[in-house]
C-alpha cells in the first residue's frame, strides 16, 4: 500500500490562501440557511413549489458569482406527501386521546391512500382474530410478515422511534405502497395501545391521507471560466437542496439538512471566483431529489459518464453540529483528494474522521469518480426540529474554509488527483 | 462547537485525519442507505464499534422494497437500528 501526501506549498502561496480563508463569512452563509428553511420554500420537497423557488434563487446567487447557469430536469416517480394532518383518535376503556401529529402519530411511507376514518377495535398482529381491526405491529415483525397477520384488518400500527425533542423522522425514500393504512406511532404511545388491546371496548378510529405524486425535479449547475489554460484540474463541489418538505400544518425546515450544506458550497464558491486559483475549474452542483434516493446525483454521474468528464467531486451533507470532527466518506480513485483533504484540514485546523456520509458522493464514486462526502452533523434531521437556529455558523465556517483549501491545495497536485490507479 | 476550530487565518491546532485517510475508502456501511445520519461523528472508538447509517424501525430494515444496500440492511436488522423508516 502507498501513502500519499500532498507536496508542499510555497509559503507566498499560504499567505494567499490565508486571505481568502479570512474571506469566509459565517454570517452569509446563515442568511442563505434562513432563506432556504424559510416558510417560501416550504420544506423543498422534490418537485414541489417551494422546491422550485429554492431553486431559482440559488440560480440568481449563482449567477450574481458569475457563473454561467444551467438546470437538469429529471423525472422522479411516486414521491409520498401527506395532503392532510391524519384523523386518530383512540380510547382506552378509560380516557379518549387525540395524538400529536409528528411527534406521537405519523403516516408510514408504505401506508395506502385512505381518506375517510375507519374505526374499529385494538389487536396484536399474529394474535387473535384480526377482521375490522386495528392491528398493533409488535416491535421486531416486519411489515410484510404483519401484512399475513392482516386478512380484513383496518390497518396497521407500527412503532416509530423518535429525536430528542419527540419528533418522528419523515422520510420520502423506502418501502413501495402497501395495501393498507399504515400509521407510525411513538415508543410510548405503542405501549399503551398493546396496554388497551387487552382492555374491553378499546377502539382506534383513523384515517391515512398519504398520496404518491410524480414530479419532475432539476439539478442546479453553476460553472466558471477556468483560470489558467494548461491541465486543468475539475472541481465539483455538490450538496443537496432537496427537503422532505413541510406536512400540512408542520413545518420542517430542513436547515441543516442541508441547507447548510448548501450554504458551506455557496459560499466557497464565492470566495473562490472572487480570486480563481490558476489550473482549477470550478463547478457547483445544487443537487435534486436526494432525499428520495439519490436520484440527483444518479442522473449526473450518468451524465458527466456519458460526457466523458471526470471532475472529482467533493459533496457536503450536514454542516450544522459539529460534535468532535467532520465525517469524511471516500469512494472511487480518491487516494490524491483525500491527500490533498488532509493537507486543507491540517491547514485550517478542522478535525476529520472516517465516517458514513451516505448521500449524493455514493453515487459519484459509483460512476468511478473521485468522491468524498463530508459532513458535520446535523442537531434536527427530517422534522420541525431541523431550524436555523440550532445550525451552528462556526461549523459551516469550518467547512468552508475546508472546501476553499482544499480546492487550492488540489492546485498544487493537479492531475495526480485522479490517476486511474487511485493513489 | 469544537474549540479545535479557528474562526480565520491558519490554525494553530491540529486537524486532519488522526491516522490514515485512506480509511475514509474503506467506511462501514458504505452500501447503505440513502440519507444521512442524524448525528455527529465522534473522533474513532477505541474498541472500534462502527456507527450505523440507518435510521428507523427495525420493522422498515426488515421490510421488502427498503432502500438499504444488502449489507447496510442486514446489519441493521441485525443490531435493531432499522433502516430508512
Amino acid at each position: 500500500m502507498t501513502t500519499t501526501t500532498a507536496p508542499a506549498t510555497p509559503p507566498s502561496r499560504v499567505d494567499a490562501l490565508d486571505g481568502l480563508l479570512d474571506m469566509v463569512s459565517g454570517d452569509r452563509m446563515a442568511g442563505t440557511v434562513a432563506r432556504l428553511a424559510g416558510e417560501d420554500f416550504t420544506g423543498r420537497r422534490v418537485g414541489s413549489a417551494g422546491g422550485a423557488a429554492a431553486r431559482a434563487w440559488l440560480a440568481r446567487r449563482l449567477a450574481d458569482l458569475g457563473a454561467a447557469v444551467t438546470t437538469e430536469p429529471f423525472p422522479v416517480p411516486s414521491v409520498p406527501e401527506v395532503y392532510a394532518q391524519p384523523t386518530v383518535r383512540w380510547y382506552d376503556g378509560t380516557t379518549t386521546t387525540e395524538p400529536v401529529f409528528g411527534q406521537q402519530l405519523s403516516v408510514h411511507l408504505a401506508s395506502a391512500d385512505v381518506p375517510l376514518v375507519r374505526r374499529g377495535g385494538l389487536a396484536v398482529a399474529g394474535t387473535g382474530d384480526p377482521g375490522g381491526r386495528w392491528l398493533i405491529v409488535p416491535a421486531g415483525m416486519s411489515l410484510s410478515d404483519a401484512y399475513g397477520h392482516a386478512e380484513g384488518a383496518l390497518g396497521l400500527l407500527v412503532v416509530a422511534n423518535v429525536d430528542g425533542e419527540g419528533w418522528q423522522y419523515t422520510m420520502l425514500a423506502g418501502p413501495n405502497r402497501g395495501p393498507l393504512p399504515v400509521l407510525t406511532v411513538d415508543p410510548a404511545t405503542h405501549t399503551a395501545l398493546h396496554t388497551a388491546s387487552t382492555t374491553d371496548g378499546a377502539w382506534l378510529a383513523a384515517n391515512a391521507p398519504v398520496r404518491r405524486v410524480d414530479v419532475t425535479a432539476a439539478n442546479l449547475h453553476g460553472r466558471w471560466p477556468t483560470a489558467g489554460t494548461d491541465e486543468a484540474v475539475e472541481v465539483l463541489l455538490t450538496a443537496h437542496f432537496d427537503g422532505v418538505g413541510d406536512h400540512p400544518g408542520l413545518r420542517q425546515p430542513g436547515a441543516a439538512d442541508n441547507g447548510s450544506g448548501v450554504a458551506v458550497v455557496l459560499e466557497a464558491a464565492r470566495v473562490l471566483a472572487s480570486a480563481p486559483p490558476t489550473r482549477v475549474a470550478l463547478a457547483v452542483a445544487f443537487l435534486d431529489g436526494e432525499e428520495t434516493g439519490a436520484l440527483g446525483s444518479a442522473q449526473h454521474a450518468r451524465r458527466l459518464a456519458e460526457a466523458g468528464q471526470r471532475p472529482v467531486v467533493i459533496n457536503v451533507d450536514g454542516a450544522g453540529h459539529l460534535h468532535e470532527a467532520a465525517a469524511v466518506e471516500a469512494g472511487g480513485p480518491a487516494h490524491g483528494l483525500l491527500a490533498v483533504l488532509d493537507q486543507a484540514a491540517r491547514h485550517t485546523g478542522l478535525p476529520l474522521a472516517a465516517g458514513p456520509v451516505a448521500s449524493d458522493n455514493r453515487r459519484y464514486a459509483a460512476a468511478g469518480l473521485p468522491a468524498l462526502g463530508i459532513g458535520a452533523g446535523m442537531a434536527g434531521y427530517h422534522s420541525p426540529a431541523d431550524t436555523p437556529e440550532r445550525v451552528q455558523t462556526a461549523t459551516m465556517t469550518a467547512l468552508a474554509r475546508l472546501g476553499v483549501a482544499t480546492v487550492w491545495f488540489a492546485t498544487a497536485s493537479g492531475a495526480t488527483l485522479s490517476s486511474l490507479i487511485g493513489d | 462547537m469544537s474549540e479545535n476550530i479557528k474562526s480565520s487565518g491558519a490554525a494553530n491546532t491540529p486537524g486532519g485525519f488522526a491516522g490514515d485517510p485512506a480509511a475514509a475508502l474503506a467506511v462501514s456501511g458504505s452500501g447503505g442507505c440513502c440519507g444521512n445520519p442524524p448525528a455527529a461523528v465522534t473522533l474513532p472508538d477505541p474498541a472500534g464499534t462502527a456507527a450505523s447509517p440507518c435510521c428507523g424501525t427495525t420493522a422498515d430494515a426488515q421490510a421488502a422494497g427498503s432502500c438499504c444496500g444488502t449489507t447496510a440492511k442486514a446489519e441493521a436488522v441485525a443490531s435493531g437500528a432499522g433502516c430508512c423508516g
